[in-house]
């Protein structure tokens, strides 16, 4: 193993998108809490509401335990909130003490004026934008996935707030109002029956010529490829960038923690860390494009490099 | 403007699309600049400055409004492209700008107090509180609804936001939220929220393969259209694709909005502008649209229920469909 | 650019040419050698550039352009270079010899329509009777010019003839509706005469689907082995 200088930086866990059986969700944020280096973990329903009942009963045991870890727990809103009862889960997380991640304007409009964080579904593209969020109170922010390392760069370098980016796992790519997953069964969302949790990482969506493509995690619509910024991690960090997020999926999480981690801490070179994350997650397939300002799919395997 | 102030807002791409909307009965047309500052940047469309300013001129002589949407996201450390477009529009008496992001919104409240702002369907404001928080922090005085909502949540809306609701009535549908789906720059690497084009001429193959033609969007396979059978845009999300071992339209089929039937209702909710999808079509569609939903909003006003228009001529697809407005649609 | 030479081969003629005067008019056309209607075509550019300047101005972005336009029912194809410097216009035969970023192919009446913003590119498109191959922005921006510059032929040419527009436009409105009448009547006899030959299956596009389909099948059979 190569010695590497340490880029430190935060590491988090973003929220799980996808809908497991809430027990299994329970043992999954137990063992992280105990095993995975992580700085901050963001819990929360953001992809669909009919969601967030299962949880509910062990949201506070969850949340206890990652703080006995030495992990920040930030609860992350809905990403699009449009009935009343959303309108009101809204309010209600703004009235709490908890840290919160807003992913659309009205958690933003609800929570204004305290100290928040805002999440990567909030369109957040320019330092005009930045500038107005941090002066309404943002503290941290998780940019949009398809953003290029060069806007990263001039948003980082304005130094107003935390800069967080994906790092890991498939991307969100779009919302919608519909509900995809039970579509694909020919039903719809009003009488789902929750098939979403029949697809632990999201359903599989190929094109015509069988080619893998993206994934649908019930309204959401994902990146077929799994984020891999390993060999990224090192220029971003060098453009001002605070943290990285890795998104939850069913393979071994502590170990891809503890892997960027590693990275992180300069213990393990990125490419070395690259081969073993692909053992790690044999299924996926590896994309960091979007960094490189280029199609999101793509795998490019020099780090970037951001002259300025 | 006939029906207790519902505004018909409609698509101009081009000096003769806006002359054939203005002409057709148009009670606003929206239009862009001709470069990455709004959401229909195509090859050969939009308006340059002093085509805005004969614009103007040809809509305002004949009692019609021209809306500037500035509506995608400014580039990170290039924000001049779009304030400069938020001053032109205001210095050559556009009625109102539409934009979507918050720097903007905050640009164009402060340096042009007077110039009226409407927030664009990209911004997703899909919650009485978005909207309303977007009124307090910079005087928006007009929302265009992301195409997410239905009738009953549009009516709730509408009683409890205290600015006037723009929804979308005739055209191409988005099926995602609005200025929040990366589909086609995980394909194109062009992201319509900054290079202001979804599913970029650039990125897109029409491939005869004799029996079939194929659309393909950035080396993906997006649909396979056999002889005769309909052709459709290559969108994502109108594509064809495989998942839970079956090939279907997963997201959505190749089809156009219409509202037509729904009018009344819409009124009856409290929407003040009806708005028509096709800034990218030809003058012949607008000519056409604007004409049916002008002729239908006049019999609203009479007290008539609009009569039923084949448009299907002209919808993508050759179909179309009241999409979220129906809640059964998701 | 290249993308057309290197697959020369299926550039055949996707759309039937409809059963039209046209079509009777093409074939007696067929013996006129496509220089001797180069003057025409020579005539319509240059009122094109005095009165729809912002044509060329739209396709600004397309300085190496080079357009086929293919009227499917008549025996002779145009081709448009809008260069900003020297824009041309030309007859040909066919694309042997021509090197097009990009072909846009339909019955002669149809590119009319289109081009004088009676129908809609788009709507064209989605039924199938406008096809076109190669570089679709080129394509999307000369449809968008023509479209945004109001052309009208009758018009355009009578501003340019002056004195002689009006028994021209009167001469034109007469063959108009000739025209259409004549329409009307080979479109009755046409389905009947050419829509069993039309029917006839192409064994050549069967055997390319069915390839298609075996390398999906491929594609995906190694996939599931990937992911067992």
């Amino acid at each position: 193993m190569t010695a590497v200088a340490g880029i430190g930086g935060q590491l988090s866990l973003g929220p799980l998108l996808f809908h497991w059986p809430a027990e299994q969700m329970r043992d999954f944020y137990f063992r992280l809490a105990d095993e995975a280096p992580l700085d901050s973990v963001y819990l929360g329903e953001v992809v669909c509401s009919k969601r967030e009942m299962f949880f509910g009963n062990y949201f506070v045991e969850v949340m206890e335990r990652l703080a006995a870890g030495g992990k920040q727990v930030v609860v992350s809103s809905l990403a699009l909130v449009m009935s009343e009862k959303e309108r009101h889960r809204i309010k209600a997380l703004a009235g709490t003490d908890a840290t919160v991640e807003a992913n659309d304007l009205s958690a933003v409009a609800a929570l204004a004026g305290h100290e928040f964080h805002v999440g990567p579904f909030v369109n957040v593209y320019n330092e005009g934008t930045l500038a107005y969020l941090v002066g309404s109170g943002a503290r941290r922010i998780c940019l949009p996935a398809e953003l290029p390392a060069t806007a990263i760069a001039v948003l980082a370098a304005q130094g107003l707030c935390e800069i967080e980016v994906q790092a890991f796992g498939r991307a969100p790519l779009a919302m919608s109002a519909r509900c995809y997953h039970a579509r694909s069964r020919d039903l719809h969302k009003d009488g789902c029956q929750y098939v979403c949790g029949e697809d632990a990482d999201g359903m599989a969506v190929d094109t015509m010529d069988g080619q893998a493509f993206l994934a649908v995690n019930g309204t959401q619509t994902m990146s077929g490829h799994y984020l891999n910024l390993l060999g990224d991690l090192a220029g971003l960090r060098a453009a001002g960038v605070t943290g990285f997020r890795l998104w939850p999926h069913s393979c071994d999480m502590a170990a891809v923690a503890g892997l960027y981690r590693s990275v992180l801490d300069g213990r393990v070179d990125s490419g070395e860390a690259a081969r073993r994350l692909a053992e790690l997650v044999p299924e996926a397939s590896f994309a960091n494009g979007y960094a490189h300002g280029l199609e999101g799919h793509r795998l490019i395997e020099d780090g970037l490099s951001l002259c300025q | 403007m006939t029906v207790e102030g519902v505004e018909l807002v409609c698509p101009a791409g081009t000096p003769a699309a806006l002359k054939a909307a203005v002409d057709a009965g148009a009670d606003a047309v929206y239009l862009g600049f001709r470069d990455e500052t709004n959401a229909r940047n195509f090859p050969g469309l939009n308006f340059s400055r002093p085509e805005l300013a004969k614009g103007i001129v040809y809509a305002h002589e004949r009692g019609a409004r021209v809306l500037v949407a500035i509506n995608t996201f400014p580039r990170a450390g290039q924000p001049e492209l779009w304030h400069r477009a938020v001053d032109d529009a205001a210095r050559l008496g556009a009625d109102a700008v539409i934009l979507a992001d918050l720097g903007l919104c905050d640009y164009a409240a402060r340096t042009h107090p007077d110039l009226r702002l409407h927030l664009s369907v990209q911004a997703s404001a899909s919650s009485a509180e978005a909207i309303s928080f977007y009124h307090r922090a910079f005087g928006i005085r007009r929302a265009v609804l992301p195409r997410v909502l239905s009738v009953a949540e549009i009516a709730t809306l509408c009683a409890g936001v205290p600015i006037e609701m723009e929804v979308f009535v005739f055209g191409g549908l988005c099926v995602m939220a609005e200025g929040r789906c990366s589909l086609s720059s995980y394909a194109t690497g062009h992201s319509p929220n900054i290079d202001g084009a979804c599913s970029p001429a650039s990125h897109v193959r029409y491939r005869d393969t004799g029996s079939a033609v194929v659309s393909e969007l950035g080396g993906f396979t997006i649909n396979r259209f056999g002889p005769g059978e309909p052709a459709g845009y290559p969108t994502l999300c109108k594509g064809r694709f495989e998942a839970n071992g079956k090939l279907s339209y997963l997201f959505e089929e190749p089809s156009s909005l219409n509202t037509l039937d729904l009018l009344p209702e819409l009124i009856a909710a409290g929407v003040k502008a009806f708005k028509i999808e096709g800034r990218q079509r030809g003058r012949a569609y607008v000519a056409d649209v604007v004409g049916a939903f002008r002729r239908a909003v006049d019999a609203i006003g009479r007290g008539e229920r609009p009569a039923v228009e084949m448009l299907d001529g002209i919808t993508e697809g050759g179909r179309q469909t009241a999409g979220a407005y129906e809640r059964k649609w998701r | 650019m290249g993308m057309l030479s290197e697959r020369r081969e299926p550039v055949s003629r996707p759309v039937e040419p409809p059963f039209s005067p046209i079509l009777l008019a093409g074939l007696a056309l067929a013996v006129v050698p496509p220089r001797l209607l180069q003057p025409l075509f020579d005539a319509i550019l240059a009122v094109v550039r005095r009165r729809h300047p912002d044509i060329l101005d739209r396709l600004s972005d397309f300085p190496n352009a080079v357009i086929g336009i293919d009227p499917v029912d008549l025996p002779f194809v145009l081709v448009l270079e809008p260069w900003p410097e020297q824009p041309r216009l030309q007859v040909h035969r066919d694309f042997e010899l021509v090197q097009a970023s990009a072909v846009i192919r339909g019955p002669l009446e149809m590119l009319f329509d289109l081009a004088e913003g009676r129908i809609d590119g788009d709507a064209a498109f989605f039924s199938r009777q406008l096809v076109f191959e190669g570089d679709t922005e080129v394509v999307l921006a000369l449809r968008n010019a023509i479209d945004g510059a109001g052309i009208n032929l009758e018009e355009d040419f009578a501003a340019t003839l002056g004195p002689l527009a009006r028994p021209l436009l009167r001469a034109s409105n007469i063959g108009g509706r000739v025209y259409r009448r004549l329409a009307e009547d080979m479109g009755k006899i046409s389905s009947a005469l050419l829509g069993p030959l039309l029917r006839g299956s192409n064994t050549q596009s069967a055997r390319i689907a069915e390839l298609e389909q075996q390398v999906a099948e491929l594609r995906r059979g190694l996939k599931a082995r990937g992911r067992g």
